[in-house]
Parts: C-alpha cells; structure tokens; sequence
C-alpha cells in the first residue's frame, strides 16, 4: 500500500494514536572511566513522548548522547535519573526478555561469527516469544516470512547473509525486528552506509509500516534532510543536551540549526509543509 | 670514566673470570700437586675414560654407585654423593650435590673429584658432558643383569685401585646368589608382575636388571617388553593372571593398604592376586645395582618359594658350627662395612626390610 | 525455509546413537586380550539380563570389569569435552576456544599434583585411596574457575575478552607451578604424572564413580542446553542478543560454570585428553549447521564417539603396551584442524 503524503493537521491524531505509548521522562545519563574522576559524558535530562504511529527522529551531529539516549529507551542502559516508560510500564525493569518482546533495535550488526542464512537471522526475532528452549513453530515461521515481504527482502530468504549488500542486509535486520512484533522500533543511525536510493526506500517503508501496524518509531540520525521529511516529530540535540523537541517545522529554524551544526545553512518550506535544508559552502 | 673505559674494564673482568673458573675445578686438590698420573679406560657405555691415579677424592651421582663405594670399604675416600643417597644411613652425612639428574655442577666442582661415579639409567649425558668440559672425569656402569651388576663392581674397585676388596664383594654375591639357585633349584618359578607404578599401570622390561633379579629369586615377570618401564595394559595382567604382584617399598607398611585399595576397584580384582592378597614386598635395593640387591633377591625368594627355606636342623647345626670356626672366614649374612686392610666383621645391615609374609 | 524441528533433531542423534553403538562393540572386541564376536555378544546378553555373576569365562571377567567400564568412562569424558568445548567457543565467540583454554585442565593437574605428594603423608580408607588423585584433581579444577571467574568480570558480569584472557595467564601461570613442582617431587611419581598429562583412560575406579560421572554429564550438559537458543543468538553479537530477549548475564553465567564443571569432571579422571573439545564442534558443524539445539547433542556424541576411537587405538597399535590416548588424538587432530582451517579460509 503506497503512502500518501501526509498533511499536517488535526487529522494527524487519528493517524496517530491518542495516548502516548513511550515516555521519556527527565532521562540523564553520566558515565566516567573511573568512579572517582569527573564523568567524561553526560547527558542532560531529557524528556519527550511518543504515540502509536508516530516517527519520532533523535538529530544532532556527532558525539551528541543520541545513540546513547537511544540506549536508554531500548532498556539496555540504566538511566541516572529519570525513567523511560512504555504503555506505563518502566523499561529497565522488565526483563530482557519481555523487553525484546515490545522494543526491537535496529543497529550496526557486528560480524558473524558462524554463516547464517537471512531466514535464520529473520527467525531470531521469534526468539522473545514462548519459551526459552524451543523449536520454531509454523506461526513463527509465517511471521518471519511476512517480515520479510513487508521489507520488500522475500527473495532474499535463503541468501548467505555475509553474501548480500549492505543495503539488503540492512532489510533483512529490519525483517528480524518486525519479526519480534515490537510496539516501539528504535533504529540507530540505519542510513549511514547505505546509498540515497536505499536510503529513501528504507524510510519509505519505514513509515508504511509506522502507519499499517502502529508501530512507534524512533530513529537516531543526523541526516538533516530525512529527518525533516519523513519524522513526524524531532528530538534535536547538541553535546549531551536537548536543545528542543517538537515538529520539524518548529524545530528547523536557520540560526538554531546552524549553531547545533555549525555550518552555514539555508531552509525552505516545501509544498508538502516539510522544511528543507540546502548546505551552504564558503561563503 | 668514560664509557669505552668502563666497557673494556667489564670485559677484562669477564675475561678473567671465565678462564679462571675451569682451571679452579683443576687446580690442586692437596695430593695431586706432583705429576698426576692418568689411566685410560672405557666404561660401560663405550666411552673413553682418563681416571686419574690415584683416585683419592669420588663424588658418587647415584645412590647405586655410593652403596658400592662403601661395600668396598672406600666410604672415606667419598667426598659427595646425591640427595637421594640414603644407604648406608652413613651415606646421609656426605656432602650433597643435588639430585641424579640436576646436580650442582659447582658444588662438584668445589669437591675437587678425582672421579665421579655415574650410571646409565640414573643420570644424563648432558651432566657427564658438563663435567668433562670442567675437566672432571666421569666413569659410567650400566647394568642390565646381576651378572653385570657383579662385573661392574669388581671393574669399579679395580678403577678404584681395590681390586681384592672388588674380588671379596663380587665373590660373596656370587656365592649367594649360587646358593640360593641351589635352593630353588627344584621349584617351579613363580609368575609375578613387578609393580613400578599402579595407574597407569607400569612395570619393567626385559633387558632390565630387575627382570634379571627376579629370576634369580625364582620368579619370571609376566611382562616381556623391549621397554625399560613400559606401561601394561591391565587387561593383559588379567588374562596372565600373575600368582604373585612384587612391590619394592622401603616404606613396607603402606603397601597391604595399597594393596586393599586395589581390591575395591573391580578392574583389579579380577587379579586372584590382588583378591587373595598374594603379594611381597621387598626393599628397594632391587632398584639399584649395587651389592645390597643380592639381599633383595634373597627377600623375595623367602617370600615366593618359603617351603625351601624351612631351617633343617642338620643345616642349622652346620651355619652355627661355619660360624663359630673363624672369624675371618666370609660372613654369611649380609656383608656391610668392609674395612680395608682389618679383619672382616660382620654387621646386621640397618634398614632391611624384614617383611616376609 | 527449513527451520529446525524435534524430528529431525532427534533423527540426526539417532543416526549418531547407531553409530556410537557399532564402534563400542569394535572397542569391545579388540584389545590386549582379543575375544571373538560370539563370546562377546553372549557375555553383553549376560550383563544386560543382570545375569553378570554367571560370566565365568576369563574373557568375560576381562570384557566386565576391564574393557566396558573403559569404554564407558571413554563416552563420558569425550562427551563431556566435546559439549564443554563446544560451549566456550559460543561463550568466548572464538573458533580456537578448546576446554582448556581457560585453565581448568591446568588447575586440575596442580591439583592432582599436590595430591600425589600429599599422598605419603596420609592415611586413607581403602575405598578412597584410589579416589584421592581424581578428587584433588577436581579440587584444583573448582578453585581455576572460581579464580578465572572473578578475573573474567568487567563491570560485574563476564566479559568474554576479559575472561578469555583472565584464563590464559591462569593457565600458563598454573603451568609454570606444575613445573616448578615436578622438578622437585620424586622421579617416580612424576612418571605417573606425565601420562596423566598426556590424557589416558587406563584408570579404573569403583562403580559409583562412574555413576557420578554420567550423572554429573547430565546435569551440566542439560543446564548448558536450556541455553541452546540464547546461544545461538548470542553468536549473532552480544548487544543484539540482549534486544533478542536473551538474559546476556546469566547465560554466560551458566554457560560457564557448566562447562568448567564438565571439563573438571573430564579431566580429573583422565587428564588432559587434547583436540577432542576443539575438533569435534568444528565437525559437527560442518555437518548438522552452527544450531546450538543440534550442535550440543551432536558433540556429546561425536565426542563420545571421537574418544573410543581413539582410545581403542591406543590400547591395541602397540599391544600389550599402551600409548596415552592424548597422543592419538593429538596425531589425528592436529592434521585434522589444519585441513578444517583450510576449508573455512579457502
């Protein structure tokens, strides 16, 4: 089912949900190679929420606490003060495994240490559901099947997966996250190596799915552009602070943007309503 | 000081020092200040052998070798022996120089040796190479039967400069180790297996002189390996089924323990040996080739075979009679301290192991 | 699509199950002693009916009480270290990743070591006399993973770089300590030691231990294989398998007691029995896939199977004598791992 392009009104909530799913409340985070020296990283309190359907982008250059914000939703980091909820449950309290059955991540993959075939991989995200000790049943493996159509990646079922692209990698590992039916999809940086027609695909299908199975999305990123045009709200950060969180059209704004980035940039307001930022060289 | 300076006093101190080393090892031990004469023999591994003459000073490097220096009554001439020469009990209070293997090349060398006594099986090339670069003399046995074992301790007192007290000591094995041939002359040998180590199961070759020992006290070892202690399989023993296992322990008592451990493993059990508890135990003086082995042999053969050992009264009437007709006469019980040059006494050897059962 | 299903798993063990049978009856066959096959069948029958007291016959007490017991403490021991080796190349994510990488087997001989030199000097019960080595053994065994462990953390959980490191310095320093004392204890305990270094399973023990053996095979290897799924994940990268759903922490934590425990157990009876941890997983995963839920049981078996073989080998090629059965797994193995390498580069 193709996307319409979305308008920016009161009828977004329907598209959305009603009641916030994740809430980031006052999330910080320190953390020093030693107990006794000052911390080497920070990150201030932070806070935002999320509802069903909604895409929620973390921006901000280098070395701003994203991923590790990010860290911090997904239930891997315990946060210094504040807490993360989901559907009112606190995050770092559930256990891995009931965690992994509502949050899926989509990261960079470390390498392999044994071949895998792309099913395989895709079937892990069953793992979460029924027991520990199992043998895959057919529901699992029709729901991974589907994760893979839904990825647009069926034909890459029985590929090796240190034979693949990295761009169809990159599906097939957002295959295995919808393979866990997670209500809230969190993605660190996924574009970063990945060609700008991937890049597009892999956002366009992202948001298919956001609208189609109600998922929350939360996608760490500092591709200025991407943000802009497909998140349907902005966290922006600088150096382990959150400078604001609302709408893209509220947030991209020249002179804040030119500072959290330090470069010269111009915006635009397409006819969409998205904003659109154009990198500005020398002068 | 510059550093040029610096560097070559270093090396001429260097340089002193280490041609100063050998020629110390060399330097006069008290006697041999005049001419040293030289003898040139070979030894029982085909080297070639210059032994000063006299020999005044022997440092022994295996407990085999130290029991032979004082049954031939030199005990005085022995100026160092290893750790793990403890027979005699005099043996004990000689300078140590270390294990057979590892000796302290220096402490050696500090004894002034004319000679150093090794065997084969003991101790290692590398050690009489070492000395021999130190330009110390090394003289080695390697006995693969008593028979050698006798040979070798009249060849050894020869070296020495005693070949009479060599004849008296090898004459008194021999004569021994007839009579008791004699003895067992009608009895059937028994089949035994001789323990070295328990698991794995270890025992010794053929070609070893404690196979040969064996023989000589009327038993036959079941194992027939080119190996000097080769590992046997245990199933090999239970087909075989041995009438008797031998164990040498100088500590006798542990061993009936030992033995009632076996018996609680079913592997072992299925040995009639070690279900009826048909063991002996004899000293360890049948690891070592020297003269006290003859007494080893003679234990195991009152253990094996005791129905030839019954005393008839005529034969005792004849021992006190042999006894009592000259003091000079052979001693025949175990000889020990053969004094050179004094009338011959006899002594009841320390630290036999009286356990016949 | 072919995931993996109860069938099929059950049919490949099967399949390993037949062939385990058929090298024990060789192994029963062939030894110092040799029995024909119609003795052999009739003295199994006799010992499976519970009738064991009627086998009368020399070769039937031999078969009883010699060459079944082991064989059997062949199954364990080459079971134990196949799963034990197979689960720390999953927990330390390394290939090379043997059972004794991490000291245990070190631990276990220093232990069995200060045994035989405190043997002397004690008093035993005929009963556990013979039991004293295998018990030190295993002392010394339990102390090495307890001291790797708490080397092995970062940040109060294990950390496999960490650990696997933690486990090589233990083991080369216990190793330096085992030299240390061989050179001082005397020449014929050491002779005993060297053979128990080298691996052999020529030592016969009472019934109950190997009772013990198999229960305690069991035990750990059944822990292990509750794991069998967080493993597999855990081989696709230890942050993702925490967003997977696998408790990282305690499977590690498992992981690695059980292991260690199985290769103490392995080696305090027979020492260290080589190439049999590191080569059968490699194998097995050739064959049946990188599947933790096939790959364990798999092991269990080819190394049962890999260890009888060998020690078949070793009690026969030289008869009556017999070569350690670490030397013939290491003069099979190691060509063996060379060709596997290869394979896996090429």
């Amino acid at each position: 089912m193709s996307s319409p392009a979305f308008a920016r009104n009161p009828s977004e909530s329907s598209r959305l949900g009603n009641e916030p799913r994740l809430g980031v409340e006052q999330v910080s985070y320190a953390y020093s190679a030693n107990p006794a020296q000052a911390p080497l990283f920070t990150l201030e309190a932070t806070s935002f929420q999320a509802r069903p359907g909604e895409i929620v982008a973390i921006l901000g250059p280098n070395a701003s606490g994203k991923s590790t914000l990010l860290q911090i939703i997904a239930g891997a980091l315990q946060p210094l003060s504040g807490r993360v909820l989901l559907n009112g449950f606190v995050v770092h309290s559930l256990s891995p495994r009931t965690r992994a059955q509502r949050i899926a991540m989509v990261q960079q993959e470390s390498r392999l240490l044994f071949p895998a075939r792309a099913w395989e991989f895709v079937l892990q995200g069953r793992h979460a559901h029924g027991r520990s000790l199992r043998f895959e049943t057919t529901d699992d493996v029709l729901i991974a099947k589907n994760a893979l159509t839904q990825v647009g990646a069926a034909e890459l079922s029985d590929r090796w997966m240190d034979q693949i692209s990295g761009g169809e990698k990159q599906r097939v590992i957002l295959a295995r996250a919808l393979a866990q039916q997670p209500l809230l999809l969190l993605l660190d940086e996924p574009t970063l190596h990945l060609d700008i027609a991937a890049q597009v695909g892999l956002l366009d299908a992202l948001r298919r799915l956001a609208a189609e199975n109600r998922y929350t999305v939360v996608i760490v990123t500092h591709e200025l552009n991407l943000a802009a045009e497909y998140a349907d709200q902005v966290v922006l950060m600088q150096r382990g602070r959150c400078l604001r969180v609302g709408p893209p059209a509220s947030i991209y704004q020249r002179e804040l943007l030119e500072q959290v980035f330090q470069t010269p940039l111009s915006v635009e307001f397409a006819s969409n309503g998205r904003p659109r930022v154009t990198v500005l060289s020398g002068t | 000081m510059s550093l040029l300076l610096r560097l070559a006093a270093l090396a001429a101190i260097a340089a002193f020092l280490f041609f100063a080393t050998p020629l110390r090892a060399q330097s006069a031990s008290p006697d041999s200040l005049s001419a040293p004469a030289f003898r040139e023999v070979v030894d029982e591994t085909g080297r070639t052998v210059h032994v000063p003459q006299p020999v005044r000073r022997i440092v022994s490097l295996a407990p085999s070798m130290t029991e032979t220096v004082y049954a031939l009554g030199l005990q005085d001439r022995l100026v160092g022996d290893t750790d793990y020469c403890d027979y005699p009990p005099d043996a004990q209070t000689k300078t140590k120089v270390g294990g057979g293997i590892n000796p302290s090349l220096e402490k050696i060398a500090s004894l002034h040796p004319d000679l150093v006594l090794v065997t084969k099986a003991f101790n290692l090339p590398e050690t009489v190479h070492s000395l021999e670069g130190l330009g110390i003399s090394s003289y080695a046995t390697d006995p693969h039967t008593v028979h050698d074992i006798i040979t070798s301790t009249k060849k050894v007192a020869d070296l020495l400069g005693v070949p009479d007290a060599g004849a008296v000591v090898g004459d008194e094995m021999q004569h021994r180790l007839d009579q008791l041939q004699h003895q067992l002359a009608t009895l059937p040998p028994r089949q035994v297996l001789f323990v070295v180590w328990t698991q794995p199961l270890i025992s010794v070759g053929r070609s070893t002189f404690i196979a040969d020992a064996l023989l000589r006290a009327g038993a036959v070892s079941i194992v027939d390996s080119s190996q000097d202690w080769p590992h046997v399989s245990l199933e090999e023993v239970a087909h075989l089924q041995p009438d008797y296992l031998v164990f040498a322990d100088s500590h006798s008592e542990t061993v009936p323990a030992q033995v009632d451990a076996l018996a609680t493993l079913p592997a072992w059990r299925i040995l009639s040996a070690v279900a009826n508890r048909r063991f002996a135990v004899i000293s360890d003086a049948v690891n070592r080739p020297a003269p006290r082995i003859v007494s080893a042999i003679e234990e195991l053969a009152k253990q094996l075979h005791p129905e030839a050992f019954v005393e008839k009264p005529s034969d005792a009437k004849e021992k006190m009679v042999k006894q009592n007709f000259s003091q000079s006469t052979k001693p025949f019980q175990d000889f020990a301290f053969i004094k050179q040059n004094q009338p011959l006494v006899t002594h009841k050897t320390v630290g036999e192991c009286a356990c016949a059962l | 699509m072919r995931p993996l299903t109860l069938r099929r798993l059950l049919l490949q063990c099967l399949l390993l199950t037949v062939l385990l049978f058929f090298v024990v009856v060789v192994a029963l066959k062939f030894g110092a002693v040799p029995v024909s096959l119609y003795a052999l069948a009739r003295d199994l029958l006799r010992v499976i009916f519970g009738q064991s007291s009627q086998i009368s016959s020399d070769y039937g007490l031999i078969i009883q009480n010699i060459r079944l017991p082991r064989i059997i403490l062949g199954i364990i021991v080459g079971a134990s270290l196949s799963v034990a080796g197979t689960s720390f190349q999953a927990l330390l994510r390394n290939p090379l990743a043997d059972p004794y990488v991490l000291g245990v087997s070190s631990g276990a001989a220093l232990g069995a070591i200060l045994g035989l030199i405190a043997e002397p000097h004690l008093t035993l019960a005929p009963a556990f006399a013979g039991l004293l080595t295998p018990l030190c053994a295993f002392l010394g065994a339990a102390a090495t993973i307890a001291a790797v462990y708490f080397l092995g953390r970062r940040e109060g959980q294990i950390d496999s770089t960490t650990l696997l490191l933690g486990g090589v310095i233990t083991a080369s320093f216990l190793s330096a300590l085992i030299m240390f004392l061989m050179s001082i204890v005397t020449s014929s305990n050491t002779r005993g030691m060297a053979f128990w270094l080298m691996g052999n399973l020529s030592t016969s023990f009472q019934k109950s231990v190997y009772w013990f053996l198999a229960a305690g095979f069991f035990v750990a290897s059944g822990a292990i294989y509750t794991t069998a799924n967080d493993l597999n994940l855990l081989l696709a990268g230890e942050k993702e398998a925490m967003h997977l759903g696998v408790d990282v922490r305690r499977v590690r934590l498992v992981v690695y007691v059980a292991a260690s425990f199985l290769t103490g157990l392995a080696v305090s009876v027979s020492g260290a029995v080589g190439y049999v941890g590191l080569i059968v997983p490699h194998i097995m995963r050739f064959i049946f896939g990188s599947d933790h839920r096939t790959l364990l049981p798999t092991a269990a078996l080819g190394g049962a199977i890999a260890v009888v073989v060998a020690d078949t080998l070793a009690r026969t090629v030289v008869a009556p004598n017999e070569i350690a059965v670490g030397a013939v797994t290491a003069i099979v193995g190691a060509p063996l791992f060379i060709y596997l390498l290869r394979r896996r580069l090429a």
